[in-house]
């Protein structure tokens, strides 16, 4: 009663791609609504109806402009802090990716006492809203005179490093416990298994896990604002944003700010571009094989 | 080593718990440093009546700060009796029984309690009564808004992680894709939504409604109360899914093939092999991935921030706008305390309903 197992097998291959291109669409279709509204001059942002490419008002002609981008160029804010946030948010990345490790590793893989009570206490650090941690935060940051980028670096730990911590106990937990008893049987120190099996082997969620935190930094607003405050050269880029004014006075330059939000989103596309094969990096071959 | 408690500990025992201890160092340093004093600050501030910016003196006030956020009460609402008849009063229009006002029944000292909702129950009105009922609807709000878009963003979380996870053409490309509403800024990408949701046709989706002659063209999706809210959720859910989406990818990577292989020889289907395979491995992956999903979402702020400012609170915007707009860091603190218990019970509530206790190693 089937039918023939090509024909299921086709129609099966077009649902897939039929459901993979509504992904597409669902998710990438705002991200095109803001570089379509970059490329678009006031006048056209204030057509009714909206248009789909950017038209000339009166001819209804293919129209873009871009300068959107080239007011944002010329804004030294602004690329400042493309600077600026590349710096922080990697460093923070870094930081929350090597001490998490470390500490997931142990709470992972380890036996020793007080395993839940830390893990507990890791997570909780970032169960408070942002707004409430901030005077607290401010109180020790100046206390510790610290400069206003390793401030950020610093302060990021907070929402950073509890995730990169349960992500990877989590990853760790799920590796086989046999891999890493015949590296001890074989004479190996638990910093060597570490680093030598472990590591290599949660490839693909320190990639994961990185990426996710990279963005996080990198998009992070409140504690920058009030960091830079008194700096204004350590600006981030979601600040710089805050801050673009328009031509006229309380006039909000959205087009301006669009061009911008895809400027920005354009250095974590090629991170994932460089990094989303080892995402997928064969671990469970890795496994085998180790 | 099973035997380890009876001995004594070994020797290895010991060094593993050493070496363990050594590799939590730099991350209970760098929390010690950084999150102590201000969550400490923040559980003190939370009993005192100090002020934001000021040079007022702060005083201890005990649990105030709590009383006046979360006390409710219940009363009667009385019916209006007529004073010729003696009888309940009924409206004419409506046929109705008329009640008295919340305000003469509801308690006034110490704190004064403003009407919350109205319902009846056994033939008796009653009035549900709040000292702050923005914060009891910023509360509402927020889990509305948290247990509807953890659920959706699981859901197509999950779905986008497992066609990204098969084999096909252009997978990469996929995946990078997958990822860019997670990328675009927060703040930028509520301006974007704010844009796209324009109560008139410079609005993507009036546009789109309007010319499938599904609306007029003016539908105000940040302005209507039955509406804010669904709004919020929508672009949440568009913002996080990649987020979800990523985190579950990772965890089916780590499921070997050979499982399925094994399992498609003993002849279990697709959906089978997803309820015997898949899903019981993906749930370490799952239950970390929704608490820090749902940690997120129970603490939102830019998005109703930039969104809907005071129109309607989450628990977040309301904090802000006391410590903000009110100055009040006492009450501040205490609603960041209130917030922070909230998100507790539900990490909790995660790690035992999915039974992931992470202490269950050794």
């Amino acid at each position: 009663m089937k039918p023939p197992k090509h024909f299921s097998h086709l129609l099966l291959k077009a649902g897939f791609y039929l459901i993979l291109m509504i992904i597409f669409i669902y998710l990438l279709f705002p991200f095109y609504w803001a570089i379509n509204s970059s490329l678009k001059s006031e006048a056209q942002l204030q057509m009714a109806p909206a248009t789909l490419v950017p038209r000339d008002p009166s001819t209804g002609d293919f129209a873009p402009t871009l300068r959107n981008y080239r007011v944002i160029f010329e804004n030294q804010q602004f690329v400042r802090g493309l600077i600026n946030s590349s710096i922080v948010a990697t460093s923070t990345t870094l930081l929350a990716l090597v001490a998490g490790s470390f500490a997931a590793f142990a709470l992972g893989k380890l036996r020793f006492r007080g395993k839940k009570p830390t893990l507990y206490m890791i997570l909780a650090m970032t169960m408070f809203p942002q707004v409430t941690v901030l005077a607290g935060l401010y109180a020790v940051i100046t206390t510790l005179k610290l400069p206003t980028i390793t401030s950020m670096i610093l302060s990021y730990m907070i929402f950073t490093l509890p995730f990169t911590t349960w992500v990877l106990t989590a990853f760790f937990k799920g590796l086989p416990l046999a891999l890493l008893e015949s590296a001890q049987v074989d004479g190996a120190t638990p910093f060597q298994t570490f680093y030598k099996i472990m590591l290599p082997l949660t490839a693909p969620a320190l990639v994961t896990t990185g990426l996710l935190a990279f963005i996080a930094a990198w998009n992070e607003y409140l504690f920058a604002l009030t960091f830079t405050s008194i700096n204004p050269g350590a600006r981030t880029v979601p600040v710089a944003i805050a801050y673009f004014t328009g031509a006229v006075a309380r006039q909000e330059p959205f087009g301006e700010i669009m061009a911008a939000a895809v400027v920005v989103t354009v250095p974590i596309v090629v991170l994932v571009l460089i990094f989303q094969k080892r995402i997928v990096a064969g671990l469970t071959a890795g496994a085998v094989k180790g | 080593m099973s035997n380890d408690k009876r001995s004594g500990r070994s020797e290895l025992a010991k060094r593993e718990e050493r070496t363990a201890y050594r590799l939590l160092l730099p991350a209970l340093i760098i929390l010690l440093v950084i999150a102590v004093y201000p969550l400490g600050q923040v559980f003190y501030t939370s009993f005192t009546n100090r002020q934001f910016a000021s040079g007022q003196e702060t005083e201890f006030i005990g649990f105030d700060n709590y009383q006046r956020l979360l006390s409710v009460t219940i009363s009667q609402l009385p019916p209006v009796i007529d004073e010729d008849t003696n009888q309940p009063v009924i409206d004419e229009e409506t046929g109705k029984t008329v009640y008295e006002r919340p305000i003469s029944v509801l308690p006034r000292e110490p704190v004064r309690y403003r009407e919350y909702k109205q319902f009846s129950f056994m033939g008796n009105r009653y009035v549900l009564g709040a000292t702050d009922v923005d914060f009891i609807d910023a509360i509402t709000n927020t889990l509305i808004f948290t247990v509807t878009s953890v659920f959706l963003e699981l859901a197509l979380g999950l779905g986008v992680a497992l066609v990204v996870n098969s084999n096909f053409k252009g997978k990469g490309v996929t995946r990078t894709a997958m990822l860019i509403p997670w990328a675009v800024i927060t703040v930028v990408s509520a301006r974007m939504w704010e844009w796209m949701l324009a109560p008139n046709r410079t609005g993507l989706f009036n546009t789109m409604l309007y010319t499938l002659g599904l609306a007029d063209g003016r539908v105000a999706f940040l302005a209507s109360g039955q509406l804010q809210l669904w709004a919020m959720v929508a672009v949440d859910v568009w913002k996080t899914t990649p987020f979800m989406a990523l985190l579950l990818l990772a965890g089916l990577q780590t499921i070997p093939d050979e499982l399925y292989e094994a399992a498609a020889i003993d002849g279990a289907g697709p959906v089978k092999q997803f309820f015997s395979i898949t899903f019981p491995l993906l749930k370490p992956a799952m239950a970390v991935a929704l608490i820090f999903r749902t940690l997120d979402a129970l603490r939102v702020f830019d998005v109703f921030q930039v969104l809907l400012g005071q129109s309607q609170y989450s628990m977040a915007t309301y904090n802000y706008f006391q410590l903000i707009g009110n100055r009040n860091m006492g009450l501040a603190s205490a609603i960041g305390v209130v917030i922070f218990i909230i998100i507790f019970g539900f990490a909790i509530a995660y790690i035992k309903m999915l039974g992931v206790d992470m202490d269950e190693t050794a």
